[in-house]
């Protein structure tokens, strides 16, 4: 079924365009790099706040306010550009484990992400310079590893095989 | 000696060898690379949003400069050295590529757009001149910082 979908992708016209035009795929890889830094770079602002580096005079909940939004849009565009650099070589991601790796490890991300804003929303207000429960900074320096190992598996992508007999 | 016989001994050494002959360390390099890039741009997206007057504005802007330029600069470091290590592996090909020079060049012009912000823009306190001043340094910067990740993506199709 992965395989009819990768043969019905590439004869698309989205992917011969993608194909054709030099100038398409580092163009959207800037955009995705770029969507990480503001995911990434958010997540660690949020979760370094969660143990008092930074921002540690604002309340926990104009933290998180003020950089989920943002974060939340640039996870959308990242979901976009992704899609599109599978469109542009489908036979490349699809039939390599550590990109599926990498989606779960997103999903993972993303639901902490949602779990630390609704604890947060239904803790104690959290008033500035106070610090949480140790069990919540062990969650936020987790988000943080899973963010980075997401990095880690989205470079491998180029660089493993696809499943023994997948297209190529 | 010109740059290109000493960029091709450098190529020569056996650390050199080692990382071009390698199949993980480049790439493992290429992780930390991103990371510490998107932790730059990150980091800088804030401030720069902040002088922008587009986010952040209820948080004074050398409060989030003081607290964010640490990890600024740390990931900074990192970067430099990744991307330092990367060159070696192919330090002739690197040197002659335009888009890697044009990131050199795009590095220097963000250096000098922050030194003018830090030792002109701040010091004039404020008015409305150099609140304009402060948000051309925030606009220029975002560019730069955008240009930078995308001369990085362009080297790794260019270069052979």
């Amino acid at each position: 079924m992965l395989e009819a979908f990768a043969a019905w992708l590439g004869k698309s016209p989205l992917t011969a365009f993608l194909e054709n035009a030099a100038w398409a795929v580092p163009t959207i890889q800037t955009l995705h790099i770029f969507c990480i830094a503001i995911v990434f770079g958010g997540a660690a602002i949020v979760n370094l706040r969660v143990i008092g580096w930074v921002e540690r005079d604002q309340p926990m909940a104009s933290v998180l306010d003020r950089f989920l939004p943002p974060m939340g849009w640039a996870v959308l565009v990242l979901l976009i550009t992704g899609a599109l650099l599978i469109a542009s070589e489908p036979n490349r991601a699809l039939f390599r484990t550590v990109f599926w790796v990498k989606m779960g490890l997103v999903a993972v991300g993303v639901a902490a992400t949602f779990v630390q804003r609704r604890a947060v929303a239904d803790g104690p207000a959290w008033a500035p310079d106070a610090l949480p429960p140790r069990a919540f900074q062990l969650l936020s320096l987790a988000t943080l590893a899973i963010w980075v190992a997401v990095i880690f598996a989205g470079r491998w992508i180029g660089y493993v095989s696809g499943w023994p007999g997948s297209p190529t | 000696m010109s740059l290109i016989d000493l960029l091709s001994a450098l190529a020569d050494t056996p650390f050199a060898q080692a990382i071009a002959g390698s199949s993980w360390i480049f790439p493992t390099l290429e992780c930390f690379h991103v990371i510490a890039i998107t932790l730059v741009v990150g980091s800088i997206l804030v401030v720069d949003l902040r002088l922008l007057g587009w986010a952040s504005r209820n948080r004074p802007a050398d409060v989030l400069t003081a607290q964010l330029t640490p990890i600024t600069w740390i990931a900074f470091a990192i970067a430099l050295l990744t991307g330092g290590l990367m060159f070696l592996a192919k330090p002739v090909a690197y040197s002659q590529n335009l888009f890697f020079r044009g990131k050199l060049v795009l590095l220097l012009l963000a250096a000098i757009n922050m030194a003018v912000f830090h030792l002109v823009v701040e010091r004039r306190g404020g008015g409305p001149a150099s609140r304009l001043a402060a948000k051309a340094s925030g606009l220029v910067s975002l560019l730069i910082w955008v240009a930078v990740i995308a001369m990085g993506r362009w080297i790794g199709f260019t270069v052979p």
